[in-house]
């Protein structure tokens, strides 16, 4: 019996989804709105993370040893540092290394190998490059490094020469995660709104038919569950419209961010977490449309 | 089957519709509640299908006092109680048959069931060569057979007409009349509440006239004297 009364309220649902098909689609439309507004701002938040998260990978700070400090002592220091928490890596680059790399890095341009030959001996130094877990702790990193030990063992670090860049990152981030948690917020309080209003105004039209129903007998579940699975036709229709959207969005804003983030571009990352996304929107249009069209019908049904 | 005992209704601004009513409704009785508008006599109705409760006094259904029903058990309550109303409260984008089948899909009953009842009751009324029309496109007289039809389908105890002949031809509420008195022939107990002078005198039954929110008169063979 119950199972008899679900399909023939899922058949009445579907039924009032196609016939009253003009203001479904005006619904449709407006939840489709609303989940798309707040996807992309989701979206953009995750993507300008990702793509600071990324820069964030890139930044790391050195620590140049004398050329008398030996290569043993390099690695004991090394071993030393990676005890400290906010040290995500350590890695030693020889002189011989330093050098490789500073050619390779020139194009192995002919004036700087020449000058190189002159001076007959490696002008570089050997180090420890030191990747912090969070750029924000790479000024703790220098100065705990500066306050060791074998501070006398250190020729240089070159902290306070990427000091700018990190706490530019730094900045950056914390405003980043503000403002997309502050326009997230707001959205989606909006977006609940019009698509309550809207579907309140849907039916607020039918309020008759909703009446008609309890004098005859319905109970108000039997009332309720068309127009919870008109919900969740909404909820389906707005979260595929909205996921096209949002894909011609991302494929439009890909060439600005492509080689910022490590799935590529904005398009590839959409695509990396398609399942991730779409059962997010699909879920918040469902919620909506559902809690939406449950909370409006219950105001006519109350005779 | 039905009584009032000492009931009023106040609604909200002190508007008193009705006043120490005491009234009992046997079954398979026939009675005309009539009265000028606002004397009364919707309110009075909409006591027995729990739409108002009382202010004071109670009101019984089967020796039930109605005001204890739940909320959510008044729509399982109102299967005892079939209704007719003066606008015919009829699902507008639904054909006549099913407009009656809904009443019945609401119980729970099968399809067969349905198929089989429906046909049925559609010929008692005399639309059951009108079962794919929609509302719209039947006449005021065909509209309130079809409410009539679905408050018959469950068999109730008691039929409560509103007006049902408020928007109608007097050959149309003629024949209404006739089928609540044909209807009444087989046991169904009728309270209908009308100010049609003609169809309560052409009924002549039991007459119970309102007044100011007051039973002014009771009588069980009577004509219309407001």
């Amino acid at each position: 019996m119950k199972f008899l009364k679900i399909w023939r309220t899922f058949k009445e649902g579907l039924k009032n989804f196609s016939r009253h098909w003009w203001l479904s689609f005006a619904t449709i439309i407006i939840l489709t709105l609303s989940l798309y507004v707040v996807s992309v701002t989701a979206l953009l938040g995750i993507a300008a993370n990702s793509i600071i998260k990324n820069i964030q990978d890139k930044v790391n700070i050195s620590v140049y040893f004398n050329p008398e400090v030996s290569e043993k002592e390099i690695l004991k220091i090394k071993d030393d540092l990676k005890i400290y928490q906010e040290i995500k890596s350590v890695a030693y680059i020889s002189q011989n290394q330093a050098l490789d790399e500073f050619v390779a890095s020139e194009n192995n341009d002919p004036i700087i190998n020449q000058a190189l030959e002159e001076i007959d001996e490696n002008p570089l130094l050997p180090s420890l490059v030191i990747t912090a877990h969070n750029s924000n702790q790479y000024k703790i990193i220098a100065q705990a490094v500066e306050g060791s030990d074998f501070r006398d063992k250190i020729n240089q670090i070159n902290y306070e020469k990427n000091k700018a860049t990190i706490e530019n990152l730094n900045k950056i981030m914390g405003l980043t995660e503000k403002a997309g948690l502050i326009l997230g917020t707001i959205f989606l309080l909006i977006a609940v709104l019009i698509t309550f209003n809207t579907i309140r105004l849907n039916m607020y039209s039918r309020k008759k038919e909703f009446e008609i129903m309890r004098l005859v007998g319905a109970s108000n579940l039997y009332v309720q569950m068309p127009s919870i699975f008109e919900g969740i036709f909404y909820g389906i229709c707005a979260a595929v419209s909205a996921m096209a959207f949002l894909l011609i969005t991302a494929k439009l804003i890909a060439p600005l961010t492509k080689g910022s983030l490590q799935e590529g571009d904005l398009l590839s990352f959409c695509f990396q977490y398609f399942w991730i996304i779409f059962v997010g929107i699909f879920m918040l249009g469902v919620v909506l449309g559902v809690t939406s069209s449950f909370i409006a019908i219950r105001r006519y049904l109350k005779i | 089957m039905i009584k009032f005992e000492k009931v009023s209704k106040v609604f909200p601004g002190d508007f008193v519709a009705l006043e120490n009513i005491n009234l009992l409704v046997k079954k398979g009785e026939f009675v005309s509640v009539v009265g000028h508008s606002g004397a009364g006599k919707t309110t009075l109705l909409k006591l027995i299908y729990a739409e108002e409760q009382p202010t004071s006094g109670k009101v019984y259904f089967k020796d039930r006092d109605v005001s204890t029903i739940k909320k959510r058990y008044v729509p399982y309550f109102r299967r005892n109680i079939g209704m007719v109303f003066q606008d015919f409260k009829l699902l507008t984008e639904k054909t006549v048959f099913e407009n009656v089948a809904y009443a019945l899909e609401v119980a729970g009953k099968s399809n067969r069931e349905i198929s089989e009842e429906v046909p049925g009751i559609l010929d008692i009324v005399g639309l059951s060569n009108k079962m794919e029309k929609y509302p719209e496109q039947l006449s005021g007289g065909e509209q309130q057979k079809v409410s009539m039809a679905r408050a018959l389908i469950h068999c109730p105890s008691v039929i409560i007409a509103d007006e049902p002949t408020g928007n109608l031809d007097p050959t149309s509420s003629w024949e209404i009349v006739q089928l609540l008195i044909k209807i009444n022939g087989m046991g169904t107990t009728v309270i209908l509440a009308t100010h049609d002078k003609e169809v309560v005198n052409k009924a002549n039954k039991r007459v119970v006239v309102l007044e100011k929110g007051k039973i002014a008169s009771d009588i069980k063979k009577g004509k219309y004297t407001v």
